[in-house]
């Protein structure tokens, strides 16, 4: 029962960590591997917002969501637009944004047991024998509404259309007048406004960490490359197999081997199918 | 004639290979005209370059110093000169392409494709879009919910028209709409492009299969190796001993 639930709450949590990751990767292509830091930095903006400048949470919440999700476009226009295209290019422009960002958050000192983000709803209620607090019960209920949420949107808003275009075919979607720059921008922005969404909705759980910037990231790429990247029934069931495998990892072995098992479960899918289970393998030029 | 495009001396090399070489054509509203040409004559690189594309893709080579695209002369479309102008602009001002071997969006369904291609459209009566493209392309109402992947290569040819309609163009490119698809299918896309230029829009169609084409064009231009070799009016052509022997097999 434990496992079970534990299994759900945790495979949900990773859902979280990995869909803004892969939303932006599946719409333009663009590795963003400053994901993990725009997390970090999401909730370390609300913690500012809030013990700083005494802002209700609410506000901080939606205000750090929008500033990342502002850098995320300006990471676009001011870095990426040159790079477009070329794969390794974007994956190291992206990840020294990420080192710049976390390191100068742990040079600032913005880590350990001061920093935490408040739960929305406090306290926990029991399940068969297990507690489960009302923080892990909203964190699922965020990661549901917000794959529906996701799915609406690219598939009803004219945004949202013009996204799939773009990722579906990029040249047509030009030759009918979509612009991808702009497409691409906005991913980025959305991509990293998700990852602070997840942050806000995972963070409370725990203390801000600064090693956070790079675990989000390497979860965000285990349930990526293992779900397919781009593919969001992909990225649930990888979050559902990765989820429950590190449960059970830590259950009956130790705690540390769960970082080990999500990286041997990249190894073990790059190996077999290295387009991920979902995923489709594209010919460069269709993505360039 | 109202002269509705007016191509002047164009010339496009791809670093120092090129590609269309001082090529001059226009098109009056109303019309259908096409450009004739062998594989690799320059068919598409003139309707990119018409339709922004190669502008496009100009930009993004330079950002990353990529290859040299080279655009040279102009291009006049209703008395504005276009030849650097976005793709979305010339969409607005009403050019519409269907690209060669009809790329779709082949997750989408087939209403799909055609609702995204109404993107810079502000107007909300899409409806009467759909209908228009329905009754151009009638099988394509009952595949409407399929996704277009799976439609066979000439349903996916009309996809592909239908979606440059759905843009409300006052010019057609069509980019080899004939490539690849059976003789009833060609025979049923040639019957369609005439009932679109009844409905007021004007065609430049690139082609190399000449045989069911010329009867229904106006005018026509022959390209060969970028170069513009022969131009005339659709019984010209006809009678034209080279384009009997070239594209007719005659």
């Amino acid at each position: 029962m434990e496992i079970l639930i534990y299994g759900i709450t945790n495979s949900i949590t990773l859902a979280l960590m990995a869909i803004g990751f892969s939303l932006t990767f599946g719409i333009s292509g663009l590795p963003n591997f400053a994901h993990g830091a725009f997390y970090l930095l999401g909730g370390i903006l609300t913690w500012i917002f809030i013990h700083q400048l005494g802002l209700p949470f609410f506000f901080s919440a939606i205000l750090s969501i929008l500033v990342v999700g502002v850098l995320g476009f300006i990471l676009y226009w001011g870095l990426m637009l040159r790079l477009r295209g070329l794969a390794i290019n974007e994956v190291i422009a992206t990840l020294a944004a990420a080192i710049v960002i976390i390191e100068v958050l742990r040079y600032l000192g913005f880590s350990g047991f001061t920093y935490v983000l408040p739960e929305f709803v406090k306290g926990s209620i029991p399940i068969g024998n297990v507690w489960l607090d009302y923080q892990r019960i909203i964190l699922v209920g965020i990661g549901i509404a917000l794959i529906i949420f996701l799915y609406l949107f690219t598939h009803r808003t004219r945004i949202g259309l013009a996204f799939r275009a773009i990722a579906q075919n990029e040249r047509t979607a030009i030759s009918l007048g979509i612009d991808s720059d702009w497409t691409a921008a906005l991913s980025l922005a959305f991509g990293s406004a998700l990852a602070v969404i997840a942050g806000l909705a995972i963070l409370p759980l725990g203390s801000i960490d600064t090693e956070m910037g790079y675990d989000i990231l390497i979860y965000a790429l285990a349930v990526g490359i293992v779900g397919g990247l781009e593919s969001v029934p992909g990225i649930v069931l990888a979050s559902f197999i990765l989820g429950f495998a590190q449960i059970l990892v830590a259950t009956f072995f130790k705690a540390q081997w769960l970082t080990v098992i999500t990286l041997a479960a990249i190894i073990f899918i790059l190996a077999i199918k290295p387009s991920g289970i979902f995923g489709k393998y594209k010919e460069l030029e269709e993505r360039v | 004639m109202d002269r509705m495009l007016d191509v002047k001396n164009l010339m496009v090399f791809f670093e120092n290979a090129l590609a269309l070489n001082d090529l001059s054509l226009e098109v009056f509203r109303g019309e259908i005209v096409s450009a004739l040409g062998s594989n690799s004559a320059g068919k598409t690189t003139l309707m990119n370059t018409i339709s922004g594309l190669i502008i496009d893709m100009k930009v993004k080579e330079e950002r990353r110093g990529g290859e040299r695209i080279t655009l040279l002369g102009e291009i006049w479309f209703e008395g504005e000169e276009i030849l650097n102008a976005k793709p979305s602009h010339r969409i607005k001002k009403g050019i519409a392409l269907s690209r060669e071997r009809h790329p779709v969006f082949p997750d989408s369904d087939v209403e799909e494709n055609l609702r995204i291609s109404t993107y810079l459209r502000r107007d909300a009566d899409l409806q009467k879009s759909y209908d228009f493209v329905y009754s151009i392309f009638p099988p394509l109402k009952a595949l409407r919910k399929r996704k277009a992947g799976f439609c066979s290569g000439g349903e996916q040819q009309m996809v592909s028209i239908g979606m440059a309609l759905m843009t409300q163009p006052k010019l057609l490119l069509l980019d080899e709409p004939l490539l690849g698809l059976s003789p009833a299918m060609q025979g049923s896309l040639i019957k369609a492009i005439k009932q679109i230029r009844e409905q007021g829009i004007t065609v430049l169609v690139a082609e190399q299969f000449a045989r069911p084409l010329l009867p229904i064009i106006d005018r026509g231009y022959v390209i060969e190796n970028g170069m513009l070799t022969l131009q005339g009016t659709r019984e010209e052509l006809k009678e034209n001993p080279e384009v009997r022997s070239t594209f007719m097999g005659v």
